[in-house]
């Protein structure tokens, strides 16, 4: 649009909101007490990269980043799939071992 | 025509702009509780509500073009996809905190269907040192 590449300062500064919420997330993953809470913020910060993938396009005027964005959509959600799997096996395979020595 | 473009500029920024505030109260809000299961119920407002009004402002801005019906199909998957991401990892809290019940009332039955075997010992072992 031709406002936009006018005034490229209002999508500049929407840009480094979204780059101050990112840095919080991290802080969350960080701090995150549980895994769970590692999890959540990790979906968050997929969410918000998504925003700035489509935001980017339009800025640009490239609609192929739209294609990035929709298979970074699909990745995120695949990695939220794996990690729940992955970390029940690991507790479960956890407490199978201490049941073990508990017998020995 | 230029009214028009401006119109069609400051309509598809103050849909940006209410993107941004859910996006800010959600990253607010996962601060603020202070147990997972209440954290999740403030992260999955921006999956659903923040990002849908932020694409659909994108939308506006681009126009009516392929680009816009892109964004469209992203906001489709996320709403289903969410959901989906959401009870897995509730579904994961509830396997791996054997002390659920200190956070929130449980009902009777309603956790162990996902719990195997030996970690169902364990469990029942610690309720009756109790």
């Amino acid at each position: 649009m031709r406002i936009i590449a006018e005034h490229p300062w209002i999508f500049i500064s929407i840009f480094l909101f979204l780059a101050l919420l990112l840095i919080c997330c991290l802080i969350r993953a960080i701090k995150g007490p549980t895994i769970a809470d590692r999890v959540v913020a990790v979906n968050m910060m997929g969410t918000i990269v998504m925003v700035i993938i489509a935001m980017l396009a339009v800025y640009m005027n490239e609609s192929y980043l739209l294609d990035i964005c929709l298979i970074y959509a699909m990745i995120s959600f695949l990695a939220v799939v794996v990690l729940t799997k992955i970390y029940s096996g690991v507790y479960l395979e956890k407490i199978a071992n201490e049941r073990k020595e508990d017998r020995s | 025509m230029i009214l028009i473009e401006w119109i069609q500029f400051i309509a598809g920024i103050i849909f940006l702009l209410t993107g941004l505030f859910v996006f800010a109260v959600q990253v607010f809000g996962v601060f603020k509780f202070n147990y997972v299961l209440n954290r999740m119920h403030a992260a999955a407002m921006g999956d659903t509500l923040g990002i849908g009004i932020s694409l659909v402002g994108l939308i506006i801005l681009s126009g009516w073009n392929f680009a816009s019906f892109k964004m469209a199909l992203i906001i489709v998957f996320l709403w289903n996809a969410s959901p989906i991401s959401s009870h897995l990892i509730a579904r994961l809290e509830a396997m791996t905190n054997p002390h659920l019940e200190q956070h929130c009332e449980v009902e009777e039955g309603v956790t162990e269907h996902i719990w195997e075997d030996e970690q169902k010992a364990i469990i029942f072992a610690d309720k009756e040192e109790k």
